[in-house]
């Protein structure tokens, strides 16, 4: 009981650190922007992601319906947001469109703040429950479904649903196939002259992500992961299979409502041909990224893959040309060490698992790092100081090839199907065996 | 094994992004403490990647050529190089956001772009925000720059245009009858095919229109209705990828009804579909390549001359050097920049939004001036070009009738 309470304050102690950090970058001057956007977008899809987990990971049900659900929750979040006299220009093509009201307007007229607050949350709930609803619909006939065949049929669904967001009967709420745009985003949220523009994604995923793992720590929870593992068993334990099922089903896609209202929040318009099957595949990835049935494993994955398609990799989309000879050199000499450095550590590896010969891995190494380092020595003497390969497009190739790497080498993903804490505390006691003791002991693994 | 050499490729990654880090610290050192000139940003706003990839690449070597023609400006007596900062916007409202993000970190002074209007309106506000002037390119939807005073634009709108070709089908054919197809979900082509209907239902003509789905690749169905409900211009505002398809299929199908469509179908791809067929083909456009007063011969010949020094250009602009309408817009938009900050007091965001309102100047596409309520370019005529057999042949200036 004692470690227990040890833990809650840990934990509170970290997430009030938390926010006081995002609070302080938000009101920085010189903090790069694009931290700010990797930070807001990846809570926003860490909280996709583990909605989808929970479909996927914890309950065992392929489902690629996210980005459908998604779609609904922006629109129902967008259309109820729009301030009242920005609705004529925004639906100019349905002229008369637009609900007439504004939610979000209404409560911050009256009650200031606070209303701006209660509304956004008013509508963020609104925007789950419109999507949990047609979930449940959905659920009735596609749930008999299993595997393969319920992922068809969700991702067929969320196509249509796209179609039917873009009919043009639906235009006076919809605006057809017009981007919304002009509704309550995170940028309304101050205290003063505070920005709250990166605190807000956090304070909203965070507390529905909290909602999840109560609920897959609890007795509903531990059935859902009953029917992963075996479905018969679990019924013959008693669990209800449609019950449970369609539970799971319907919580997941209120919660992609959810963030799919955050996503248009932070996007500041929403326009239906986003929504894509892609969008699902993108999610999908975090989740195989990050591990199946791993909630901790997701919300890190999302933030790495936000940071990498949107930050750190765009770099190689500019041409880059080096100042001088001793720029290049200096690169040269950087290239060659991580060339050498990684062959001579793979020849390690392989001697001391025996295994250094003439095999297929050693000779492919051998050629590909001598090759690397003769291109290197070629660059330093050639008259050229443009860096190859670096264009408009290179980015989403090497991106592409990343993700492969990870997803070929960690089949299970980044933390399998643990939590963090869990790993940190087995790593903890690994260092502990492998330097505390003597070294033998450290060697089992 | 598989474990550790993973790990080793995420190090090469992390230890090049650490290389290219430190490379780019000691280049700009370099350049601070090297020479007296000064630098200044102009971020490129564009889509390398996506639906409107080949249009937003045309684009960009318009915007390229023109700052290899006018590489520096003056602004209030300080002399700055100009550097151009390219990002990919991939066409999608989700990606743009960030896309922008990046070039306000990156600290530019003024945003060309986007091909697009999606992506402009969605990138808007964080221009706004960061007190950007941002200048748009191809962006044809009202939307873009209605209520944002950072926006501005230096191509005529879809309100239009729409009208512009329904004057055009009443004006050249008589048409009585038009029948519009546009993609479903598409912002421009609907939007058009709007405005192009109201326009023709004013002037007294009958309208059915029809929108097909993403990924469609059989348009006879669509070209059997229009030919059975007897219409006598069928206006098909789509993508570059559709129309290809559409033409050859009406083509195939002994359809003689002329095909009328908006700025994006000027464009080779048009041309390689119309070539050795008999169909008529008319899209509106910015500009005319062959017009030999003012600016635009002399924009022609030496964009030409910069597409054929180079292979990588050449495949940029599609395989060949036929100069499309958006490469000149994108040239004037650089342009309409570098007026604005000649004319700006400082470099700052709010200096060159205001001095931007005061261009004044003889562009490729016309003569600019900005409307002071909007920020759009007054534009009050459109060009019409026909494909015919792998070149587009003027055929007249249209305007839209009172």
């Amino acid at each position: 009981m004692k470690k227990n309470n040890k833990t809650k304050i840990v934990s509170a102690v970290l997430i009030v650190a938390l926010l006081a950090v995002l609070l302080l970058l938000d009101n920085t001057k010189g903090v790069p922007s694009m931290l700010l956007t990797v930070l807001r977008k990846g809570a926003i899809y860490a909280l996709v992601a583990v909605s989808m987990n929970l479909l996927n990971g914890f309950t065992g049900l392929f489902s690629l319906g996210q980005a459908g659900f998604m779609l609904l929750g922006a629109y129902t979040y967008a259309a109820l947001t729009i301030p009242v006299e920005s609705q004529t220009s925004i639906y100019q093509q349905y002229p008369g469109g637009g609900v007439g009201f504004s939610i979000t307007e209404g409560l911050t007229n009256a009650m200031g703040g606070f209303g701006l607050l209660l509304g956004v949350v008013i509508c963020l709930i609104l925007a789950g429950i419109v999507a949990a609803l047609l979930a449940y619909v959905i659920g009735l006939p596609v749930l008999r479904l299993k595997s393969d065949y319920l992922a068809i049929a969700t991702l067929g669904f969320a196509e249509i649903l796209r179609a039917v967001v873009q009919y043009a009967k639906l235009g006076p709420v919809t605006n057809g196939s017009n981007l919304l745009y002009g509704f309550t985003s995170f940028d309304d949220f101050k205290i003063g002259s505070l920005k709250l523009s990166t605190v807000m994604p956090f304070v909203f995923s965070g507390l529905c992500i909290a909602v999840v793992v109560l609920l897959i720590n609890s007795t509903y929870g531990r059935a859902f992961k009953a029917i992963r593992d075996d479905e018969v068993a679990a019924e013959a334990m008693g669990i209800n299979l449609a019950k449970h099922k369609r539970m799971s089903f319907v919580i997941s896609s209120f919660f992609a409502g959810i963030s799919g209202a955050l996503l248009a929040m932070y996007q500041a318009s929403v326009q239906a041909v986003t929504f894509k099957a892609a969008m699902t595949y993108e999610i999908l990835l975090i989740v195989v990224i990050g591990g199946i049935g791993s909630i901790s494993g997701s919300v890190i994955a999302s933030f790495l893959f936000v940071g990498c398609s949107e930050w750190w990799l765009r770099f190689l989309d500019n041409e880059k040309t080096l100042k001088n000879f001793n720029a290049k050199l200096i690169f040269a000499i950087i290239f060659g060490l991580i060339v050498a450095g990684i062959a001579v550590a793979i020849f390690f590896k392989q001697k001391k698992n025996g295994k250094l010969g003439a095999n297929v891995p050693c000779i492919g190494t051998a050629i590909v790092a001598l090759a690397a380092i003769g291109w290197d020595i070629w660059f330093v003497i050639s008259p050229n100081l443009k860096l190859p390969l670096l264009r408009s497009g290179f980015r989403m190739v090497v991106f592409s090839v990343i993700i492969m790497v990870v997803v070929l080498f960690f089949r299970k993903g980044l933390l399998g199907d643990q939590e963090l804490p869990d790993v940190l505390h087995r790593f903890g006691a690994w260092l502990q065996s492998r330097f505390g003791k003597s070294a033998k002991g450290g060697d089992a693994k | 094994m598989k474990k550790f050499f993973a790990l080793a490729l995420a190090l090469v990654m992390a230890l090049s992004l650490a290389a290219c880090g430190e490379d780019a610290g000691t280049s700009s050192g370099s350049a601070a403490a090297g020479g007296d000139a000064q630098t200044l940003k102009i971020g490129v706003f564009e889509p390398a990647s996506g639906d409107n990839g080949a249009g937003g690449k045309q684009e960009v070597l318009g915007i390229e050529y023109a700052n290899s023609v006018c590489p520096t400006v003056e602004v209030g007596g300080v002399t700055y190089n100009i550097e151009l900062k390219e990002v990919d916007n991939q066409s999608s409202t989700d990606k743009a956001v960030s896309a922008a993000q990046e070039l306000v970190s990156a600290g530019v002074s003024v945003v060309l772009g986007t091909y697009g209007s999606g992506c402009a309106i969605a990138a808007a506000p964080i221009f706004e925000q960061a007190q950007i002037p941002a200048i748009g390119c191809s962006c044809t939807n009202p939307a873009v720059t209605e209520s944002n005073p950072y926006y501005f634009r230096v191509c005529y709108l879809d309100p239009f245009q729409g009208p512009v070709m329904a004057n055009f089908a009443k004006d050249q054919f008589s048409a009585k009858k038009a029948y519009v197809l546009t993609m479903l979900g598409e912002d421009y082509g609907s939007n058009l095919g709007t405005y192009f209907s109201q326009e023709f239902e004013k002037l007294g003509g009958e309208i059915k229109s029809e929108s097909f789905t993403e990924g469609t690749s059989d348009f006879s169905a669509y070209i059997q209705n229009a030919v059975s409900w007897g219409a006598d211009v069928i206006f098909a505002p789509s993508a570059t990828t559709y129309a290809s398809l559409i033409i050859g299929q009406a083509a195939k199908s002994g359809c003689t009804i002329p095909l009328l469509a908006g700025d994006t179908w000027e464009s080779s791809v048009i041309l390689d579909a119309q070539k050795g067929t008999d169909q008529q083909v008319f899209c509106s456009t910015f500009f005319d390549e062959n017009d030999e007063s003012g600016a635009a011969a002399s924009f022609v010949k030496g964009f030409k001359e910069y597409l054929n020094a180079d292979s990588q250009r050449l495949t940029n602009n599609g395989g060949n050097d036929i100069v499309a309408a958006v490469s000149a817009l994108g040239y004037d938009a650089y342009m309409t920049a570098i007026e604005g900050l000649k004319l700006s007091a400082s470099t700052s965001g709010e200096d060159i939004q205001a001095a931007l309102f005061n261009v004044d100047f003889d562009a490729v596409t016309g003569h600019i001036t900005i409307d002071a309520a909007t920020g759009d370019a007054n534009k009050t005529m459109a060009y019409i070009k026909q494909a015919t057999d792998g070149t587009f042949t003027f055929i007249k200036t249209q305007s839209v009738s009172e």
